[in-house]
């Protein structure tokens, strides 16, 4: 059962890693178009976190697995079904980074950037060597939520039929009509995030120069 | 450490998504069935792999028709999309036609599913009159929990229905039985081969009540339209209906020979 699970673990890890890995600069990206002095460009990316953030992720999924069907009438035949749990899961998580790192930005005093115009430097420069990093040190602890809370998010993914931990846990459940493998699921997640925690401890304290 | 990072999701990457392409390229037909793996004895987990009454049979099917046999469990509540796109092939999984004849290309029924109820053993539910002011659970988008509530076509269950204090809706079977086992529900109203295994697990826990609420016919549901497999699919299930390998699978999963109703 415990083998079981593991490799249920891993289709869940997958998501995880997959999903931070382009979530968290598509964040960036996401944040800037956001702050952009554009106007329009601005106005887009706020429509887009609005609708992010007001749908259930839940419906997301079943949206980019099935929308090039129900669109377009492609076939889903060759389209991996984990590789839109990670294309919806992105998406979703890239809105609310994007927030966190609004708020890391703004929060950094005006006087940065008119230490840095006066000594010389453009504002791409400003951007990138003085307020990012001081963005970086201060979103890590709001950061380390929204990754606790993927890591539990990943059994959403059976809506489109992924079979990722929590859902082979219900299964082994049911075909043995025992709540044990549930309680070795909880088990799993708790371990997973705490790792996670010690790894967002240990980052914090990297980014806690000039403290 | 930013190189043991790309390493790690490299070896992932390798992991998940070719390990799924893998499957689709050996050249042979596949034929995906979809199924609730919630659901023994007609599938579910049993070790590495799926199995049931139901996956047997389309196992069989498949080894007989030279097609690669997978078996995809999937978010019930989301079936009709799954089926519709093409990402499976048919649903196999005492799949009740009862109230669903217009949604799907069906086979003819292949088994005779009763619907029962079961209750904690020792109970003062002894029949199904007994039930009127108590807690009922069914599971979601059943035919049992339609007619049970009333919005289906058979009077008399919606009359039955009608007696209980109330209808649990529950996502699967299990749940709903161990909302019955912690007291949360008096009763369950499930398919005979359910409670049959639910039985077999938990000896002594639950008693079944004599009577039938209602009976139903299994069949393999296809997209709307697509005959060409469903005429294939029946072929084959007939012939092993006549050299008797449907009923010594269903002998195998404690399903009774005689609730096989497909003709050879």
């Amino acid at each position: 059962m415990v083998l079981e699970l593991l490799s249920g673990l891993l289709v869940s890890a997958e998501i995880f890693a997959f999903t931070l890995l382009l979530a968290l600069p598509l964040g960036l990206l996401v944040a800037l178009g956001r702050m952009s002095a554009n106007p329009v460009v601005s106005q887009v990316f706020r429509l887009y976190i609005s609708v992010v953030r007001g749908t259930p992720l839940m419906l997301q999924i079943l949206f980019v697995y099935f929308a090039p069907y129900y669109l377009f009438g492609m076939s889903l035949a060759r389209y991996p079904r984990l590789l839109a749990t990670v294309l919806a899961f992105s998406m979703n998580y890239a809105a609310y980074f994007a927030e966190i790192y609004r708020g890391g930005i703004l929060a950094v005093e005006a006087g940065q950037w008119e230490a840095a115009k006066a000594l010389g430097l453009g504002r791409r420069l400003t951007f990138l060597r003085i307020v990012l990093p001081q963005m970086v040190k201060r979103v890590i602890p709001a950061v380390g939520n929204e990754v606790i809370t993927l890591v539990k998010d990943t059994s959403l993914a059976f809506t489109i039929a992924v079979t990722e931990m929590f859902t082979l846990a219900k299964q082994l459940s049911s075909a043995n009509t025992t709540m044990a493998p549930l309680v070795a699921a909880g088990v799993f997640y708790y371990v997973f995030n705490y790792l996670v925690a010690w790894a967002m401890e240990r980052i914090e304290r990297r980014f806690a120069y000039y403290r | 450490m930013k190189k043991m990072v790309m390493a790690a999701v490299a070896a992932l990457a390798l992991a998940g998504f070719v390990g799924c392409d893998k499957a689709a390229d050996d050249g042979r037909e596949k034929f995906v069935v979809g199924f609730d793996a919630d659901f023994p004895p007609y599938g579910f987990k049993d070790g590495k792999e799926y199995k049931g009454f139901d996956l047997d049979l389309a196992r069989e099917v498949c080894a007989r028709r030279g097609w690669t046999f997978v078996a995809n469990p999937i978010n019930w509540d989301a079936k009709d999309m799954e089926l519709n796109s093409g990402s499976i092939s048919c649903i196999w999984n005492g799949f009740t036609m009862q109230g669903r004849e217009e949604g799907y290309t069906w086979s003819e029924a292949y088994v005779d599913g009763s619907q029962v109820v079961l209750v904690k053993a020792g109970s003062p539910v002894k029949t199904l009159k007994d039930l009127a002011g108590r807690k009922v659970g069914v599971q979601t988008d059943t035919p049992v929990q339609k007619e049970l509530a009333g919005k289906g076509e058979r009077k008399e269950v919606a009359a039955l229905g009608k007696t209980f204090a109330g209808l649990v809706v529950m996502p699967n079977y299990n749940q709903a039985v161990m909302d019955l086992e912690s007291g949360a529900v008096d009763a369950v109203a499930l398919d005979v081969g359910v409670a049959r295994q639910k039985m077999c697990d938990m000896p002594g826990k639950f008693e079944q009540l004599p009577e039938i609420v209602m009976t139903e016919t299994y069949g393999i549901g296809f997209k709307k339209g697509n005959t060409a497999l469903r005429d294939q699919v029946q072929a084959t299930l007939k012939e092993m209906v006549r050299d008797g390998t449907v009923e010594k699978i269903a002998v195998a999963y404690k399903i009774e020979p005689k609730s096989i109703i497909l003709k050879p």
